[in-house]
């Protein structure tokens, strides 16, 4: 399973493991962990940017190392 | 209507009225539906015991309480505790929900009523959701929760009357599908319901007052941590807000808006960084130039030094008998220095007071247009290598205008660590504006090179420092998670009223602090203590290979910061000479207004390290330079 630091934006994908329980607690219950998001921008050495239902959510570069994700096969909801 | 016993209620006294709490998401319009529905503003204030400012007022014959932005009730930080205290200690909640992001929001609305808690939910920015082409079945919505639900405009008062006729009609289900999970708590506990499903989050400080309640005699794991579900209870919920999204909205097709493409050029280092430092340039034009140098130069040059200290003055000398035992109260009360009457004034109302008005005119801006939070995700990977995350920005920016200002809004940023990291270096290596003028009047005289090698030094000390704590302070370097707001164009009238709230909390705290200063280091002036510091200083300043004069400056620093500046104007230096003082001072201790914001703002011990601290930059790094320019014999 790849990181979220390697996804390409505009790509979609599952966050499949949060390891952080803050981190993986707040995304929860921002919407995050429900299915589908879209990785909206990648920025160099910096944080990744996820946007779901207009909503976006910037994730620190370490942070986004740790979190394991899978890309969507889901119907778009 | 049902309330809900709470036993620590500390926000409502018991013969109060009733008490209604305004609760929603960061940039949900609250602040502006606040203003709209209350009959009056009654108070601001800081919240007992922290530095976020709350807003209270009346409508009707209750009490309505503004609270600070959250996706949920929990204690995840300063901000969510507060709201969380205020909500257990309400009568009601207006729950209100941004209408464009109804998937995010109904997650606090479905918590509030799994609490137990009178809600009635007010569907804001109905307007940009017709924009956005998102329709919501109101109806259904109200049938769905349970609780009336009013659509709204803040900022155009539609749907405010409406919303106001509702609020005795606050009302909870009698029983949502929380309930299940109650099994798992102890039979015997003594909890309200909004109590319960705290513990079922494992919510930190619900579960160590029932506990001291319960008086848990085995010394064994406590059971309500083990009847802690807060994922499975979060991930349940989530699955109704979708559930109930899935019914009640239905989304067009619309293009993305231009301020949502705005929003992603302000991110993108290749387009950011330019945007930024326009940004940069123009807050320093503002508050450094336009309010620190052209305003504060008339209020303090014209308005305080020709027209009030004058009158003052006279006014004491005429009511004060001049005899001997009223010399020392005179002098406390207009001495030159720092008089509680004169000086004081002059520093809070001539100087502080523009300064703090323009400030938090333009932090509403920006925070209003949603920027903020794309500054932080711009500069989030330079930051993170001095121990800090893009949060920090906001403060390191503020502190070029006023190191002061500056320091109020460390509290914006993340964890107990990174405040004291950016508030040391604001106290260390930034310089205010205030000095900066005088710093590049002096500079320019001596030529570009001195002037790039002053801002090498000033950034090597920023990086070594920023690096040294990021090594030794205990605690790991919090993670950017940054909900990203929406770019929109800044709505004046919310601005105004912010700046007002925010100016006269800061006022009201700030205003005591500041004449207890006054009135102790006055005290100190007149017993020649700080004749004893500046005869104390001389070993120093000849160490950096200055004359003993620079220990005046340096005592003028320990005030005010520009005082310092100002001040070596004065005296014949070499241009090397000259260097070394001005890395001095700039490094040197920050002005009397800072040291008291860093008391208020953090604790005494944090704020002596920074002012030991500074001592130890300023001679240490300014003896370096002296010795390598070989201006010590």
């Amino acid at each position: 399973m790849m990181s979220l630091a390697e996804v390409s934006p505009e790509e979609r994908i599952e966050l499949a493991d949060v390891p952080d329980d803050d981190a993986r607690t707040r995304l929860l219950r921002l919407g995050f962990l429900d299915g589908r998001v879209e990785c909206h921008q990648q920025i160099h050495n910096g944080p990744v940017v996820l946007r779901r239902r207009g909503s976006e959510v910037a994730l620190g570069r370490a942070l986004a190392r740790e979190i394991r994700v899978t890309r969507s096969t889901d119907t778009p909801k | 209507m049902t309330a809900t016993q709470q036993p620590n209620r500390r926000w409502r006294p018991s013969d109060a009225p009733e008490t209604i709490a305004l609760v929603g998401a960061p940039n949900v319009g609250k602040s502006v539906l606040f203003g709209s529905i209350a009959d009056e503003y009654a108070d601001v204030s800081n919240y007992p015991g922290t530095t976020v400012e709350t807003t209270a007022a009346t409508v009707g014959s209750a009490r309505i309480i503004d609270t600070p932005g959250v996706h949920g009730i929990s204690s995840f930080s300063e901000a969510e505790r507060i709201t969380r205290d205020i909500v257990l200690g309400a009568d009601a909640v207006v729950n209100v929900v941004d209408a464009t992001q109804l998937d995010r929001d109904l997650f606090l609305t479905l918590q509030l009523l799994d609490m137990g808690v009178p809600t009635v939910v007010a569907l804001n920015m109905m307007d940009e959701a017709e924009a956005d082409g998102i329709e919501v079945d109101v109806d259904a919505l109200e049938t769905a929760l349970g609780v009336p639900v009013v659509p709204t405009v803040a900022v155009t008062d539609t749907g405010v009357p409406a919303l106001r006729r509702q609020l005795p009609e606050a009302t909870a289900p009698a029983t949502t599908p929380i309930a299940e999970h109650y099994d798992a708590l102890p039979d015997d506990i003594k909890a309200s319901r909004a109590e319960k499903t705290l513990l079922l989050e494992g919510d930190d400080p619900t579960v160590r007052r029932v506990e001291a309640d319960e008086l848990v005699a085995d010394g064994g794991a406590s059971p309500l941590a083990n009847a802690a579900c807060r994922e499975q209870v979060y991930r349940e919920r989530r699955t109704r807000v979708r559930a109930l999204t899935e019914t009640v909205e239905r989304v067009g097709d619309t293009e993305r808006a231009l301020t949502d493409r705005v929003g992603d050029t302000l991110m993108r280092p290749l387009t950011g960084i330019p945007i930024a430092a326009g940004l940069l340039g123009l807050i320093f034009y503002v508050i450094g130039v336009l309010v620190a140098q052209r305003l504060v130069g008339f209020t303090e040059g014209v308005l305080f030094a020709q027209y009030y200290n004058p009158a003052i003055e006279a006014a004491v000398t005429r009511l004060l008998p001049g005899v001997v035992w009223t010399e020392p109260i005179e002098f406390l009360l207009i001495n030159d220095n720092l008089g509680l009457l004169t000086i004081s004034v002059q520093y809070v109302v001539g100087v502080l007071l523009p300064l703090v008005v323009a400030f938090y005119l333009v932090i509403g801006t920006l925070e209003d247009a949603g920027v903020l939070p794309r500054l932080a995700v711009l500069t989030d990977r330079g930051l993170s290598r001095i121990g800090l995350n893009g949060r920090a920005i906001v403060p390191l920016i503020v502190g070029v205008g006023c190191v002061t200002m500056a320091v109020i809004t460390t509290r914006m940023v993340g964890s107990r660590r990174e405040r004291l990291i950016s508030t040391a270096l604001l106290g260390l290596a930034i310089p205010c504006s205030a000095q900066i003028g005088v710093i590049m009047g002096l500079l320019a005289g001596l030529g570009l090179v001195w002037w790039a090698g002053y801002l090498l030094v000033l950034l090597a000390v920023l990086g070594v420092v920023g690096v040294f704590l990021d090594r030794t302070l205990p605690g790991e370097q919090d993670a950017l998670i940054e909900q990203l707001p929406r770019v929109r164009v800044p709505r004046p009238q919310n601005i105004v009223r912010k700046t007002y709230t925010r100016t006269v909390a800061f006022l009201k705290e700030a205003a005591p602090l500041f004449a207890g200063t006054a009135l102790v280091v006055s005290a100190l002036d007149y017993v020649g203590v700080l004749d004893v510091i500046v005869r104390g200083l001389r070993p120093v300043t000849a160490l950096l290979g200055l004359p003993a004069a620079f220990g005046q400056i340096l005592v003028l620093g320990l005030i005010r910061r520009d005082f310092a500046a100002a001040g070596m104007t004065d005296i014949a230096l070499s241009a090397p000479q000259t260097f070394v003082g001005l890395v001095v001072i700039t490094l040197f201790v920050p002005c009397i207004l800072t040291m008291t914001m860093t008391l208020n703002e953090r604790d005494a011990r944090s704020a002596l390290l920074i002012w030991v601290g500074s001592w130890a930059a300023a001679f240490g790094v300014g003896g370096l330079v002296a010795a390598l320019l070989g201006v010590v014999a």
